[in-house]
């Protein structure tokens, strides 16, 4: 028996369930820097570049890194161009890519993320939009307005105004009850919800006991928070009707069996992508593998068999 | 600084030999892309090759010697990643990728002087031996903390060196910040054979050495440094390369987790804001730095 990946996300139809997490893969740079044609051969079925916001971002104080056990802690601080230079420098090369192109959007303020929505609204480039209401590194207590269900519920339904795009909205771990935020997202407007972005974490350098990062506190991603998100994602689907994208921590084939099991439709990888650059184009094989000696003929069967 | 683009690819390497060189570790695995590609001061991302997720990323490795098909890096074990690489035998695989990074700008003229600092030494090797084919006058000057770190500089085989130990349990005794004013100025000065090429070097920001800063008669050549090390250590050499008017390339150090430009964690303060170390460094000019 062949099993088939292809799936879809609200309008997007994906040759496999497996796209990239943003700000884990840059295909412009990764292009330019690698030997290999990413333009042409490129291993996601959607591509997620990363969050812009409405004005450009230099981001969070170096050192922004540190390896912890089968986890990476990150305090980028969404740096990035702005919305605008991204909408001018990177857009037009990245509608050569032959996947959907899902822009992720962050705001300082629930407004942002209606103006923001706005300035992507006519861009036929742009297939769909992802909410960033969850970075732990813009604030240094870490609470990103996905915290608080009413002010996620203002930020979607101000981008709701703005595009009928279909919005994905990507959550926070780090609340008592992401359930309640998501339901929040969907009611006001949300198509699609993202589980998970990065687990508030900490680390101390080993000699001077002193927090490593530049912000002191960053988001925890990599293997070490796969039960985290794979809950989440079972949680967030059971309780919605609303397709789901799971990430956080996935590394293997099966990680992405467990996560479309688990209920989501489609899966991000980002972190191992750093570990292993060939694992997006090996992934979607071992997949196909790993459901057809199981018996899983497609992933609508796999969706939620958790 | 090198402007001039090297595709890089993921590659698995049989490491060939893995011998220790006082408290570092010398590993040589095959990979004759890479031998081939690689210039001096560009890094791989190294790993174990295979399954476990504890190390989980690649760390980033300058290239510290070339040989046919032979890449050799040093390690320091000092952290979970460098660690893992230290106990890589002779059988064991590599996940490599690479080469990545700028690279030194070996295009420059007049006297090199190269300057390591700990294990920051180790891709000066690569580079000491570049400028000396391009007929580069080289001297190396290299600081440790202590005699156990200091014997690396037998790698700089064929090198004029100057080794420094924090302890004095190997050469001077001192920080190299202490000892560079001189050396660069003897080198700036340069001998009697040293003043009559300068003199007709003098389009290349060769100036008369009459300030009395060097003490000899003749003329002064632009000396440029080349230097991998501690923020601290190059920061120092920055602003006394500045104050002799010799240019400097700095190598930077960061943590790193892509290694191509996507993650924006590996970044350095400069004049210009903040810049990526794998993707438009690791090498700089030292008056980019904000140091």
């Amino acid at each position: 028996m062949k099993a088939s990946l292809h799936t879809s996300l609200g309008p997007l139809t994906l040759d496999h369930p497996i796209i990239n997490a943003s700000g884990t893969f840059d295909v412009i740079e990764a292009d330019r820097i690698l030997e290999a044609d990413l333009f042409s051969d490129f291993p996601f079925a959607a591509y997620v570049p990363k969050t812009v916001t409405l004005k450009p971002r230099t981001g969070n104080e170096p050192p922004r890194l540190y390896e912890t056990a089968a986890g990476l802690l990150n305090s980028i601080g969404l740096a990035n161009k702005g919305i605008e230079n991204f909408i001018v420098e990177d857009l037009p090369r990245l509608a050569e890519l032959l996947v959907p192109i899902i822009a992720s959007i962050a705001g300082e303020s629930t407004s942002d993320y209606g103006s923001c929505a706005e300035l992507l609204a006519g861009r036929d480039e742009v297939a769909a939009i992802e909410l960033n209401v969850s970075c732990p590194n813009v604030e240094l207590d870490g609470r990103a307005l996905g915290c608080d269900p009413e002010r996620t519920a203002r930020a979607v339904s101000l981008a709701r105004a703005a595009t009928s795009k279909f919005l994905i909205v990507k959550l926070t771990p780090n609340v008592t009850d992401i359930v309640a935020v998501a339901q929040a997202a969907a009611a006001a407007g949300a198509d699609c919800i993202s589980v998970i972005n990065t687990v508030h974490g900490m680390a101390l350098d080993p000699w001077t006991l002193k927090p490593v990062l530049g912000h002191t506190s960053g988001g925890l991603s990599g293997p070490a928070i796969k039960p985290v998100a794979l809950r989440a994602v079972y949680m967030v689907s059971r309780a919605l009707d609303l397709p789901v994208i799971g990430m956080g921590g996935v590394t293997t084939a099966q990680d992405v069996l467990e996560f479309l099991a688990a209920g989501a439709s489609a899966v991000a990888i980002g972190t191992a992508s750093f570990r292993d650059p060939l694992l997006a184009a090996r992934l979607p094989g071992e997949l196909r593998d790993l459901m057809e000696i199981r018996g899983i003929s497609s992933i609508g069967q796999l969706s939620g068999m958790a | 600084m090198e402007d001039q683009h090297i595709p890089a690819s993921l590659f698995d390497c049989p490491v060939v030999e893995s011998r220790p060189v006082g408290s570092y570790r010398l590993i040589s695995f095959v990979a004759r892309e890479v031998a081939a590609l690689a210039r001096p001061g560009q890094f791989l991302m190294v790993r174990a090759a295979g399954q476990s997720l504890d190390p989980l990323l690649p760390r980033p490795i300058g290239v510290h010697e070339l040989e046919s098909d032979l890449v050799k890096i040093l390690i320091e074990p000092v952290g979970r990643g460098t660690i893992s690489l230290a106990g890589l035998r002779v059988g064991d695989r590599l996940s490599v990728l690479g080469p990545l990074g700028n690279g030194f700008d070996l295009n420059g003229e007049g006297p090199a002087l190269v300057v390591g600092g700990g294990i920051g030494a180790a891709p000066l090797a690569f580079l000491a031996r570049a400028l000396s084919q391009r007929g580069r006058e080289v001297r190396c000057l290299l600081g440790f903390k202590i005699r156990g770190q200091a014997v690396a500089a037998e790698l700089f085989r064929n090198q004029k060196i100057d080794v420094y130990t924090e302890d004095g349990s190997m050469g001077g005794m001192g920080l190299i910040s202490e000892p560079l004013p001189g050396i660069l100025a003897e080198m700036q000065a340069g001998g009697p054979e040293n003043a009559i090429s300068a003199a007709g070097d003098s389009s290349d920001g060769a100036i008369p050495a009459d300030d009395g800063e060097t003490g000899v008669a003749g003329y002064h050549r632009a000396a440029e440094i080349f230097a991998c090390g501690p923020d601290a250590m190059l920061a120092a050499l920055s602003g006394i390369a500045g104050d002799h008017g010799a240019k400097a390339q700095v190598s930077m150090a960061a943590h790193m987790a892509c290694g191509v430009g996507a993650c924006q964690g590996c970044v350095i303060r400069t004049v210009d804001g903040y810049r990526r170390a794998c993707s438009e460094g690791p090498v700089f000019a030292a008056g980019e730095i904000a140091w």
